[in-house]
Parts: C-alpha cells; sequence; structure tokens
C-alpha cells in the first residue's frame, strides 16, 4: 500500500530524513499556524486526506491538537497516528517524557520552532495586539492571558534546531521575564517519530504510543486519552 | 423607556470599551432603568455576539478578554443599584468555580464567572490549578448547589472525572450537580464523565446553571 505523510511542518525536515527516499509516494506538509483554529486544522487535514485518489497509508504527522484531528474520517485509507496530545510529546520523544514534564511545572508555555515560526508565541502576539489596539490595551490583554505562566520551556528534537532558534526564542523569553517565567531548553528525541516511521513501514511493533483507523473509521478525541 | 441604550450598551461589549460600558450603566440607573434589564438586555447581548464569533472563529481571545472585562466593569457598576433592589433580585444559586489542576488557562473560567454572577449565581471562584480536594471541601463549605469545572487541555481534562469520581464517592452529587467546559471538552467526554451540565461558551454556561438550579423559567 503507497504511504502518504500529513505532517505539520514542524516536523518536515525530519520526516523527509526519516522515511527512505522513494518509499514515500507524497509528501503534505501543512503550514504551522493551522492548531490556531482547530476546525481549520480539522478542515485541511480531511481535505488532504480525501484529495488522496488511491487506498493508502495515510501517516498523520501530529497529535489530538486541540481535538484538530477529532472526527478525521479515513475514508477507504487506513491512518497512522502518533496517540499524542500534541507536538509537544512528539518532540519529546514520549508520552512519558511529556507527562513528567508537565507535572514538573504545570505553568509552562511551551516553545516549539513550529509556535516561532507562525507567531504563536507571546511575544509576537503582544506585537500584534499593540498594532491592533494600542499598547496599553496590548499589555492588559497579554497580561490576563499570561500571567498565570512560571516557564518558557522551548523544545526541540534536536541540536540543530535549538541552536538555529535560540536567539528568536531568548527574544521571547526577555519578553517573558514580565511574569518571571524562567526560561529553559528541553532537547527532546526523534524516538517518537522514528517508531511511527517504523510502524508506517511495517518493521516496526504497535504498541499504545500509536493509533490506527482502518479504512471508514474515525479518530476521535476518546482514542487520544489515557485516563 | 430607555430601550435606545440596550444596542449602545451590547456595543460597548462587543468593542470591549468598558469606560463606555460603565457610563451607560450609569446613565441606565440614572434614567431608573432595572440593572437586571441593562444585563440582560443590554450587555448580554453584546457578550452573545463576541461569543459566537469567537464559536465561528471570526473573533479571538482578546476580543473575548475584553468583553469580559468590559461586562465585569458594567456589573460592577450596576452591582449597588442591585443591593438598593436587593429583595428584587433573587439569588439563583451557589456556583463553585475552578480551572482543575494541572491547568492555568483562567480566561474562559473568568468569564464565565462574570456571566454567572451578572445573572444572580453567588460564585466562588477557586483560581487555576486546583486540586480536586480543594474544590469539594470549597463545595462542602458553602454548601454549592454547583460545581464549575473548567480545563483547556486534554492532559488535563482527564481531572474533571477524578472531582466526579470522588464526589460520587462521598455521596455529594444529589444536592451538588457538576458543569463542564473548555475547549477541548466535547459531548461525548461529558457522558463518559456523567456530568450534569456542559456548555461550550459562557452564555450556555449561564442557561445550564439555570436549568440545573431549576430555575429555568425564570428571568
Amino acid at each position: 500500500m503507497p504511504i502518504i505523510v500529513i505532517a505539520c511542518s514542524v516536523f518536515q525536515s525530519l520526516l523527509q530524513q526519516a522515511f527512505p527516499p522513494a518509499v514515500v509516494k507524497g509528501f503534505h506538509f501543512l503550514d504551522y499556524g493551522l492548531h490556531r483554529v482547530s476546525s481549520n486544522l480539522t478542515r485541511t487535514i480531511q481535505e488532504t486526506i480525501d484529495a488522496i485518489p488511491e487506498p493508502s497509508l495515510v501517516v498523520l504527522g501530529y497529535g489530538l491538537c486541540g481535538n484538530g484531528l477529532n472526527g478525521i474520517q479515513a475514508g477507504k485509507h487506513n491512518l497512522l497516528i502518533p496517540r499524542a496530545d500534541d507536538c509537544i510529546a512528539i518532540l519529546l520523544g514520549s508520552y512519558e517524557k511529556y507527562q513528567e514534564e508537565f507535572h514538573s511545572e504545570p505553568g509552562t508555555y511551551y516553545l516549539t520552532k513550529g509556535w516561532l515560526e507562525s507567531g504563536s508565541n507571546p511575544l509576537s502576539e503582544f506585537l500584534e495586539y499593540q498594532k491592533k489596539y494600542g499598547t496599553r490595551k496590548a499589555e492588559f490583554l497579554i497580561d490576563s492571558l499570561y500571567h498565570n505562566y512560571h516557564r518558557l520551556a522551548f523544545v526541540a528534537h534536536d541540536r540543530a534546531d535549538l541552536d538555529q532558534y535560540r536567539p528568536q526564542a531568548q527574544e521571547v523569553a526577555r519578553f517573558c521575564a514580565r511574569w518571571g517565567m524562567r526560561y529553559e531548553e528541553i532537547l527532546g528525541s526523534t524516538a517518537y517519530l522514528a517508531r511511527l516511521v517504523d510502524l508506517a513501514l511495517a518493521s516496526g511493533h504497535s504498541d499504545d504510543g500509536f493509533l490506527r483507523i482502518p479504512p471508514g473509521g474515525t479518530l476521535r478525541q476518546e482514542l487520544f486519552l489515557r485516563y | 423607556m430607555n430601550t435606545e441604550l440596550f444596542p449602545k450598551m451590547a456595543q460597548s461589549i462587543i468593542d470591549g470599551d468598558a469606560d463606555a460600558a460603565v457610563a451607560l450603566a450609569n446613565q441606565a440607573v440614572a434614567a431608573g432603568m432595572d440593572p437586571l434589564e441593562a444585563i440582560t438586555q443590554g450587555f448580554v447581548v453584546g457578550v452573545n455576539t463576541v461569543g459566537e464569533a469567537f464559536a465561528r472563529g471570526d473573533a479571538f481571545l482578546p476580543e473575548l478578554v475584553m468583553a469580559g472585562e468590559a461586562m465585569k466593569a458594567a456589573v460592577t457598576a450596576l452591582e449597588p443599584e442591585m443591593a438598593r433592589r436587593g429583595t428584587q433580585r433573587q439569588m439563583l444559586g451557589k456556583v463553585v468555580l475552578a480551572t482543575v489542576e494541572g491547568d492555568i488557562h483562567e480566561i474562559g473560567k473568568s468569564l464565565v464567572g462574570t456571566m454567572l454572577s451578572a445573572s444572580g449565581f453567588e460564585v466562588y471562584d477557586l483560581g487555576v490549578d486546583v486540586p480536586a480536594a480543594k474544590i469539594i471541601a470549597k463545595a462542602k463549605e458553602v454548601d454549592a448547589n454547583i460545581v464549575g469545572l473548567s480545563a483547556l487541555l486534554t492532559t488535563t481534562m482527564v481531572k474533571q472525572k477524578e472531582v466526579i469520581t470522588e464526589m460520587d464517592k462521598l455521596g455529594m452529587r444529589k444536592k451538588t450537580k457538576v458543569m463542564v467546559g473548555g475547549a477541548p471538552v466535547t459531548r461525548d467526554w461529558v457522558q463518559k464523565i456523567e456530568a450534569d451540565g456542559y456548555s461550550e461558551d459562557a452564555i450556555g454556561a449561564v442557561a445550564i446553571a439555570r436549568q440545573l438550579v431549576g430555575a429555568a423559567k425564570m428571568i
């Protein structure tokens, strides 16, 4: 069965390198910013899936992403997706690692290169609000949104990304110091995506870190939850 | 009388203009308008409009935050007059409100709190990242009619279930109803955890809260 990859741009370089050339029939890397409105993410992914002509194994480089993946229909395809809440678990390497980070500091704002690229971070939001509403209102807004956070954690799965995006991340960190947020870098791991690739190539064993949806099936929020 | 104030009130909320909202609230009081009427027919209409636009993706968090602030300012300005007319205003019930443990999001929860207060509920807002035990203790202490649980992450949504399970064990569910909310909460989830009520937005939350205390038909 042909393999088609549909993934967030945050995983582009990694997935392109991880799949042996010529194995994947098509890569679709979707815009970083789609997660901002989850219905846009759902629609775009569904349209991309529906446009694939022949029955395929569709590998989704996403998590549940704020319910953006809730309701995605497999149609005539098989779907394979990490059973992750969002890209943070995938970048950190596992669900367990995410839980560990999550519980160590609930008030963490996770920064990724995707969020830097798409302008989804406190600094770029402030600048956007400033343009739209003026400084006083923008400050009020940004404080309302972020005053509960204590840590800014820049997460990447490899050192090269950390190095490349560090100046931007630190600029955000300087801004976030207004709420006393401390800055940390977390070097994640490629392990989660490597397992995804192995599974897609049928060389790995399925485990509860992934979901497989057969033709006619639907991705539902419940499948992602662990409780 | 003074019905021309209503659309202006709604607009002040839509614009997120707290100063204008307060000025209109004072104008309404000076003109002898019932503060409750100002809220339900004026300001709330604005919150509704912003809420609907937000749900469609035509408005974003800033608009929601500013609308909430303007609403809060309007209600605060109307409070002395409401107190003065005290007897006419029936307290609908007590609500303990919290964002669940591990979750620090507060915008939606606070907006729901503002709307519930504006609608005649006594609201105890415990803030964010609140452990189940603390929520339950407060609900017992004030003899709450409703516990409202907000969660904005799929990772923390499971804590809503934890609170409900604990309340079940303590036999509190008959007296104290549970309503849940937050962007990731779906109808399926609500059924699964057997919550009593759920709404996608602050206006809906008020309607559900009224239903839960059996006040659906009151103003």
